[in-house]
């Protein structure tokens, strides 16, 4: 295993009063190995960023146990951030550097040699078709260009463990396609690669494994596959609203339903796909519904059960949060 | 606690190698042993002067522009206040006005700059590196000096150009500058390393107005009311002062050791709180 955390928990005090702390982290078990892509899956204010800062040795947690590549890292936070390569989920403030530059001295400060790391910049900058911007100054790029600047930033000289915290915000449908191949390619390459995200629909196809984070507790982790076992006799029913119709009620065979704007996804059993499509099919007939799909339950439904079940989201916040 | 040896040594990295096709990094090239050698430190230190000079060159006109201003107003603005002017009034115009250039960048500019660091993430960011502290630190402030040098050289030109002064520099002015534009610049970092960031911008403004108006540069100490003396006696800014006084303008101020010693003081105790703030982990 490159990456092992075991009963790991980070309390941040209250300055103001006690009483008032907040476990951001409880007891996490973790464990990433060679050649795996990790889902670190969870709403905003999770725990996941307070995790990934344990591992680099920016924080230092009240107990538990982290181990890179075998090592403490705890006790050796010089050597975790050795070990590990972040992409930060904040943008990285790169003005002033050109894309190039930018790639290539982090590449050369995480130990690089000079004409091999060029050799690998040139080879990201052409898969994620960067080329036009490669020698533009940071300050003029945009949201998803920098991203990716930042991601290759982070894979230029990769750890043995590789940390992506939201790799893909703010970047164009067709560059994640490219982003995603390259997320593989690193954990190809050996790299055990952990994703944070709030993105469960890409997560879905792009994890090997995923753990689902919620206030601050592993609630669930397997591969894609074992989770939505337990929703493997549902369907998922989802209607897009003409604009100006309210959503219709429940019919009774729906088990959850969500609204959102003007969209609604309904959770139901397999077995009342026959009733779903004929109520969804007279609400189109009624002009309340544009158009309509049933579909198997996806890992966002398996999501949204889960960190429903635990209470701590109003539906429309997990939408939003789900919302790619 | 790690030991010195390790914090010098232990952040440093070392070179992996690839197949130069760009390819994969091969499993062994992935390790993570250490090459403890000063010359990685010393790559690391270079790389990072790089990546700030190149993050604040943008800076460095602006930064010329409003140190010329204060020369300006300093060497041309000031004799205006007094009807008749001495030989004296104007050598300490014509030296305060590079000590009051470099001390306003060091603790005004480079707190602000560094507290819009730790706003933005970008300093997060460095720190997530696997470079050691200490090197960045003193890479940031070397790029700080070199965006302030030029700026005190234009102060110090436009006194004897204005005035015809004839100046007498010692070599004791290199380290004089390097000294006090280190210093005031640690203060500056630390400042903005252990104040919330808001605060430390705040707290700039007071300085300005402090190092300006009630800070004998551009005047001898005794001018000032008792009580401002003896915090003088402490605070940096006298010193800085003196130490460069004495050494464009030797025959006419003496530097006592005690100024020397003051701002050694000062600069050790900015660079330690600077620099456990940056190892610092919550």
């Amino acid at each position: 295993m490159l990456l092992e955390i075991e009963g790991l928990t980070k309390t941040y005090r209250s300055r103001i009063r006690r009483g008032r702390d907040v476990r951001a982290n409880d007891g996490i078990d973790l464990s990433v190995e060679a050649g795996q892509v990790f889902g670190l899956l969870g709403h905003n204010g999770a725990g996941k960023t307070t995790l990934v800062n344990q591992i680099i040795g920016l924080l230092r947690p009240d107990s538990g146990a982290i181990r890179l590549e075998g090592r403490d890292a705890i006790a050796d936070p010089a050597f975790a951030r050795r070990a590990c390569s972040l992409q930060p989920q904040a943008q990285l403030p790169i003005d002033g550097l050109t894309p190039d530059q930018a790639i290539e001295l982090i590449g050369r400060l995480r130990g690089g040699d000079r004409v091999e790391v060029r050799a690998r910049r040139d080879r990201f900058i052409d898969e994620l078709s960067l080329a036009e911007w490669r020698r533009t100054d940071g300050q003029r790029l945009s949201g998803g260009v920098k991203r990716l600047v930042s991601f290759a930033m982070a894979a230029v000289v990769p750890g043995s463990v590789v940390i992506l915290d939201e790799p893909t915000n703010d970047v164009d449908p067709v560059r994640r396609r490219l982003l995603w191949q390259q997320v593989r390619g690193l954990a190809d390459e050996g790299a055990a690669v952990l994703l944070v995200t709030h993105n469960v629909v890409e997560a879905e196809r792009s994890v090997d494994r995923l753990a689902i984070l919620d206030r601050g507790r592993v609630i669930a982790q397997g591969t894609p596959a074992e989770l939505k076992s337990g929703v493997a006799e549902e369907l998922r029913l989802e209607l897009v609203l003409e604009p100006d119709a309210a959503a219709p009620l429940p019919a009774p065979f729906i088990q959850r339903y969500v609204p959102n704007g003007t969209r609604a996804v309904a959770t139901i059993p397999a077995a009342s796909a026959g009733d779903a499509v004929a109520w969804a099919d007279a609400l189109r007939r009624d002009g309340i519904v544009e158009e309509y799909s049933v579909a198997p339950a996806t890992l966002e439904d398996v999501y949204i059960e889960l960190v429903g079940r635990a209470d701590t989201l109003s539906d429309k916040e997990a939408i939003d949060a789900l919302a790619a | 606690m790690p030991s010195l040896h390790d914090f010098w040594l232990g952040a440093t990295t070392r070179r992996r190698s690839w197949r130069p096709s760009g390819g994969a990094p091969s499993a062994t090239t992935r390790g993570t042993r250490t090459d403890r050698l000063p010359g990685d430190l010393l790559r690391t230190y270079a790389l990072l002067v790089r990546w700030q000079a190149l993050r604040l060159k943008g800076f460095l006109p602006l930064a010329i522009v409003v140190q010329s201003l204060f020369a300006l107003g300093i060497v041309i603005g000031y004799p205006l206040l007094f009807p008749e002017i001495d030989p004296l009034t104007i050598l300490f115009l014509a030296t305060g006005a590079p000590a009051i250039t470099l001390i306003s960048m060091g603790l005004v500019a480079v707190p602000q700059v560094v507290a819009q660091a730790r706003l933005a993430g970008s300093l997060e960011y460095i720190r997530s590196l696997p470079v050691a502290r200490l090197v960045y630190l003193f890479a940031d402030l070397t790029v700080w000096m070199a965006i302030v040098l030029p700026g005190v050289v234009f102060a110090l030109a436009i006194g004897v150009l204005r005035f015809g002064l004839d100046l007498d520099v010692t070599p004791l002015v290199v380290p004089a500058f390097l000294l006090v534009a280190l210093t005031s610049a640690s203060v500056g970092y630390a400042m903005a390393s252990v104040l919330p960031p808001t605060i430390a911008m705040l707290l700039t403004q007071v300085l300005v107005v402090f190092v300006l108006m009630f800070s004998p540069l551009n005047f001898p100490p005794e001018r000032l009311p008792e009580w401002l003396q003896a915090i003088h006696a402490f605070l940096p800014v006298q010193a800085m002062g003196e130490v460069i006084r004495g050494t464009v303008a030797s025959s006419t101020f003496p530097t006592t050791v005690g100024a020397w010693a003051l701002l050694a003081a000062w600069c050790v105790g900015g660079l330690g709180i600077a620099y456990v703030t940056l190892r610092r982990r919550g």
